[in-house]
Order: C-alpha cells, then structure tokens, then sequence
C-alpha cells in the first residue's frame, strides 16, 4: 500500500495533503457555502470601491475654502451648480465624450479587418504575426507608448524629418486633438481586436460560402452575413473602448500637451494641483455617471453583446 | 476510364455538367486526378469514395469555391473555371447546413431570390410554394434553432432549390442524422429531385446512400475516378478490387490465374482450383489475383448436400456469429484456404442463429458471384 502510494509524484501526494487540511477545515457539510467562500475576495474588492464611492460622494458635497483651504462643514450642491454652468468643464465633457466616439468607430473600423483576417486567414505563420503586431505594443504600457509617439510625431521627430526630406516644412503634429484620438486609436485597437476575433470565430466559414453559393458578392455576404452575426462582437468590443477612451488620462496628459484635457485630467487637477477636493470628486461622480449612461444606452439599443457572457446563444 | 466515361446516350440528352481532365493540387498532393465524366440534364449522380478520397474537393471546384489547377469544367456548356461562385446558378446544401441562425425559415429561404433580385413580389409565394415542396409549410416564421436536425435540412434543401439553379450539389448533408432520419431524408431527396427533375450531384461516403438515391454512381479513390456507373451495376460488376470492397462487404481470395476461357476464369489457391468471371482484359494465366465473393452471395449450411448446385463448395468452422436483427454475420474460418476467415452474411428468417462459434459449417458461392481481379 505505502509503496503504490510513494509511487505517484511528489506534486500528486502534496495536492492529497492539501486536501485532507481543507477538507478538516471545511468540513462536506459546510460545501454549498464554498462557491460564496470563493467569490468573497471578489465582492470585498468591489466592496472596497463602493465605499470610497460613498466617501466620494460625500466629498462632492463639500465646497473648498480658498481661505483656510479646508472643506466646508455644511452640505452643499454649489460644486454640481458649477460643475455644470462653467463653460470650462462643459467643454471638457464634450470633448471626452465626442472623442471617445469617435475613437471607438474608428478604432471598430480598423480592428475588423484586422481580427477578420487573423481569424480566416489559413496561413498560421500570417496569424502569428499578426497577433505578435498586436501585442507588441500592448507589453510596452500606455505612458511609454505616449511618449514614444512624442519622439515620432515631435517637431524633430521622424516624420517631421521624413517630411523635411521632401522639402515639406515641418508640422505641429503634436499638442492637438487629433493626435490625442491618434494616439486612443492606436491604443484602443488590440483590445477591439481581441473582443471581436472570437465572435468572429463563431461564425462558421461554410455560412460565407452558403451565402456566395446562393448568388451574394462579398459585400452583399458582409453585410446580409458577417456583420449581422458578428454583432454581438461588435457591442462588447465597442463597450470596452468606448469606455476605456472616455476615462482615459495618460494619452490625453501627453500627447494633448495640457492643452486637449479629457475628464480624468480635470479631476486629476482638481485633487492634486487646486487640491479642491470636493470639485474633484463631483467631477468623478459625474463621469461614472455618464458612463454608466453611455453604457446603459447601448445595452439597450443593441443588447449588452459578449458582455452578456450568453455563450448559448445559436 | 475513358472508354467508360463515353457511355451511350440518346442524341436528345443534353450535357448539364461536363468535367474534362481536372486535377487539383495542393502542395505535393494531388487531391484529385484527371477526373473526366459527362452529367445529361436531369440525372442524379453520387460521387462515392472514402474520406481523403477528392470526392469533395471534386464538388467544390464544380460549385466554384476551389479553381482546377488543371482541366475546365463546363456547366450548360460554357467553361465556368472564370465564374465565381456568386455568379453561377448552382444551389449547394452544405455539410453543417450553413443555414443563417439570425434569419427565420423562410428568411433564409428568400435569401438567395434577394440576393439574386428577384421580382419582389413574387418572394413570399415562392419561399411558401417551396417550403411546401419540402412539407414545411406554415414553418417560415420559426427560427433555425427553433427547427429539428430534419426540418433544417428541409429548409436547407429548400433555399438551395428556391432560385431554380441549373445545378444541384450535396456535400454529405446527411452525415449528421442518425439513421433512421437519415434513410427518410435519403428518399426524400430522391422524391424531390424526380419532382423537379433538377440536375444532382450529391458526394457520400455511404455506399448504401449511392445505391438508393443516385441514377449513377463514381466511385472516388485517391484522387482517381475508380468507377462511373448506374448503381446496379457498380454492385453487379465492380470495375476494380477497391470497388468491390467499397460497396457491399466483400471476401478476398488471393490466387493465381489457373486458366481462362473467355470471361470465366480459374484461380487456384491453397491448392484448391476456384472457378469465377475475370474482370478486365489483361487477366492471363500465370497472374497473381484476388477473387472477391459478397458477404450475400455465399450460403452456409451444415452439409454439403443441402447447398446442392452451387459451384463451389468449402469446409469451415465458425468462429462468431454477430446478430443484426434483419440478418446474422457468420465469421467463419476456412482451413482449406489457407485459415482464411470469411464473412457471411445469413437472411434466413426462420432458423435464426442456427450456428454457434464451434460448429462445422459449409459454404458455397456460384462461378458468376465471384469476380476475379489483377493484383
């Protein structure tokens, strides 16, 4: 018995003592309670989050004083009152809000093709590379990417160079909105393509050779075939950008130059250069808030897509 | 292969498909080779061959998803090889169905009268008249995954029939079923074709399948055209060892060609002198050969006596007896033939398993059930 047991690996009788300890720990009994034991760490971080929402919330309610630079003791709506009537913050809603839309139609334009051909395409060596393209950049983390979209795109970088070459003066590429949705873009597009290839996997090849076989072009077969069930992809990916672009804080602080700020980098000033603590935090709620409605208004004109997780869907 | 491929026609049958010396290459393999055969209008035909065999890369370059790498094919005349699928009028039922899951029945049914811009009007009728034709009427509003595996093979028949191709292909579609549906839809196949008198090309590699739907029967082997006949006589008179063994389960007797006299043949092995019908006229004394005898064609019994006039008789003794409901499987050891075992098939309803393994049993096959094969 003992040497058909020392027979197994070491890993092997480590798991069986693991085991035994647990099961003493947690005795069979107690075993319906076991999936909420697993998802207790989950709900406490989440927990965690909602507290400081309701700290937040607290905060938004408090004015500054610029004199003592202490909050105020009494509850007040002055800081929503300005939040919405200053131009300077209507501004910066506007611009986070249309940029992150069009960020995410572009960034859906691009990552289609991209997944569609990683996804079809029968060469492995082409699929390789294309996913090892669109991971590059994903190891190398946003500020250093921002920046190294400032020794490119600068006055002496290499496209103002390249340009130089051709006797083109050289162009402010940088510091403008188009380079921070450049820039969204570029960081955008791997998580599109990553929510879209499945989805795109989903849709059986014989489908698009039903739909050629039974007198549909290729862009009749897109558009009567692939984009209706490739949906679902659609929505998920879109909700991810969307919401990813709009929160956004390192593209728009490097390549907007101070000058193209999105809400997160209100908020960043409010806390940590006006140290207004209580604008920051109304400012906070209020982006939760539109996101939230953003995301709700999607949910309901186009469904909640993989983010449904109803993989049983035929 | 040639001389069977120009079978005899009536001068009033015209060609629907024509295939000329096409081959397919991928890579190093030739996935098919020099496949040549003549499809008249309205016939029904079923290209049978094992998995690997180039029978569905043979279907794909008639729909147009695959280009021949060498060879033309001729729908209606006209050399297709420059037509994309789109643009040719062939209606496919594919393998997995390929139904669209976000459209109802009858949306996928429209699809294809859509798709070509067909007169609006006349859509709704017409995806009912054929949802009809394939007993789904009053079914179009439903979903696809609202259907049974039966009913989506209706409307995948029905939306590859509704635009009235020139061509009808099946790539294995039945696959799938479980048998009893699969035989239903096998005859419903065959009362559709014959109604619309549609020209049909349907791949399996059921040879039962062959048999009963099919006006003619290809035989598919590596690539290679093995055999093109009416099903009858792909099962009467193979053209080759691999057919024979293909259709039907079938006894092999290696030999050596004794004699021959005109068709009927000699092969003597183990010491034994059988007598059969030489296929092929290159069969000559002294050849090494194989004799194939069907599972159905050799009668067992206990004593010679009561096999009375077959031609040939052995000794065996059993050694499995398989019950299959409509018929027993006999295996049975032949020492007389080199400890050969043979299958048997026995139909007899009355004496059912009436051997045991053990018992000493003898077999006996006539000269014309034994067709008689090179090596």
């Amino acid at each position: 018995m003992r040497r058909s047991r020392a027979a197994y690996p070491w890993t092997w009788r480590v798991m069986d003592g693991l085991e035994s300890l647990a099961a003493r720990l947690w005795p069979a009994r107690f075993e319906k309670g076991l999936p909420y034991l697993m998802l207790a760490p989950a709900v406490l971080l989440v927990g965690i989050l909602v507290l400081g929402l309701v700290q937040i919330g607290d905060s938004s309610l408090r004015v500054l004083d610029t004199s003592t630079f202490l909050m105020s003791e009494d509850l007040t709506l002055a800081n929503y009152q300005r939040a919405l009537t200053e131009s300077f913050f209507a501004t910066v809603a506007g611009r986070s809000l249309l940029g992150s839309v069009i960020v995410t139609i572009v960034t859906l334009i691009f990552a289609f093709p991209y997944a569609y051909l990683m996804v079809r395409t029968p060469s492995s060596a082409l699929r390789k590379f294309l996913l090892v393209a669109l991971f590059l950049p994903f190891f190398i983390g946003q500020v250093v990417r921002a920046y190294g979209w400032l020794i490119i795109l600068g006055n002496q970088g290499m496209v103002n160079e390249a340009l130089g070459l051709v006797g083109v003066p050289p162009m402010r590429l940088l510091y403008n909105y188009p380079a921070v949705l450049f820039g969204l873009v570029q960081y955008m597009l791997p998580f599109a393509v990553l929510m879209l290839a499945p989805a795109l996997t989903a849709i059986p090849a014989e489908l698009e050779s039903a739909a050629s076989s039974l007198g549909a072009n290729w862009l009749r077969t897109f558009r009567h075939v692939v984009l209706p069930l490739a949906r679902p992809g659609l929505v998920g990916a879109g909700l991810v950008v969307v919401t990813l672009s709009l929160t956004d804080f390192a593209i728009p602080a490097i390549l907007g130059g101070g000058s193209q700020d999105f809400i997160a980098n209100a908020i960043y000033d409010q806390f940590f250069r006006t140290s207004d603590q209580g604008m920051g935090a109304t400012l906070s709620l209020m982006l939760v808030a539109v996101g939230s409605l953003l995301v709700g208004l999607v949910f309901m004109l186009f469904g909640a897509g993989t983010l449904a997780m109803t993989g049983g869907r035929k | 292969m040639a001389a069977a491929s120009a079978e005899r026609r009536g001068p009033r049958d015209t060609i629907a498909v024509s295939v000329r010396d096409v081959g397919m290459v991928f890579g190093d393999v030739h996935a098919v080779r020099n496949a040549s055969f003549d499809l008249p209008k309205g016939r029904f035909l079923t290209i049978l061959g094992p998995s690997g065999s180039g029978k569905t890369t043979l279907l794909r370059m008639i729909a147009g998803f695959d280009a021949p790498t060498s060879g033309e094919i001729y729908i209606n005349d006209r050399p297709v090889s420059a037509v994309p699928p789109h643009r040719r009028a062939i209606g496919m039922v594919f393998q997995k169905l390929a139904l669209f899951p976000h459209m109802t029945a009858a949306e996928n049914v429209a699809f294809p009268l859509k798709m070509r811009r067909h007169d609006a009007r006349a859509i709704p009728e017409k995806v009912e008249r054929y949802l009809e034709l394939v007993r789904l009427g009053g079914y179009g509003g439903r979903r696809i995954n609202e259907l049974s595996g039966g009913q989506q093979q209706r409307v995948a028949i029905a939306r590859a029939l509704v635009f009235e191709p020139d061509l009808l292909l099946l790539d294995e579609p039945l696959a799938a079923l479980d048998r009893k549906l699969r035989e239903e839809m096998q005859l419903e196949f065959r009362r559709i074709q014959k109604e619309l008198g549609v020209t049909t090309i349907n791949v399996t590699h059921d040879q039962r399948e062959a048999l009963v739907v099919s006006d003619e029967v290809i035989v598919m082997e590596g690539g290679l055209i093995q055999q093109k006949a009416e099903p009858v006589q792909a099962y009467r008179t193979p053209a080759n060892a691999f057919v024979a063994n293909f259709i039907g389960v079938t006894n092999f007797i290696e030999g050596v060609v004794a004699a021959r006299d005109g068709a009927s043949v000699s092969v003597s092995a183990h010491g034994c002198t059988l007598p059969g019908v030489a296929v092929g006229e290159a069969l000559a004394g002294g050849d090494a050969c194989a004799g194939a005898v069907r599972a159905e064609q050799i009668r067992i019994a206990p004593r010679a006596e009561t096999l009375g006039n077959l031609d040939t008789l052995v000794e065996g003794t059993v050694v499995d007896a398989i019950f299959e409901g409509e018929r027993i499987v006999y295996e049975v050891r032949v020492p007389g033939l080199g400890d050969q075992l043979f299958r048997v098939f026995d139909h007899d309803p009355v004496n059912h398993l009436q051997f045991s393994p053990g018992d000493s049993v003898c077999l006996g096959w006539n000269a014309r059930d034994m067709h008689v094969f090179k090596k």
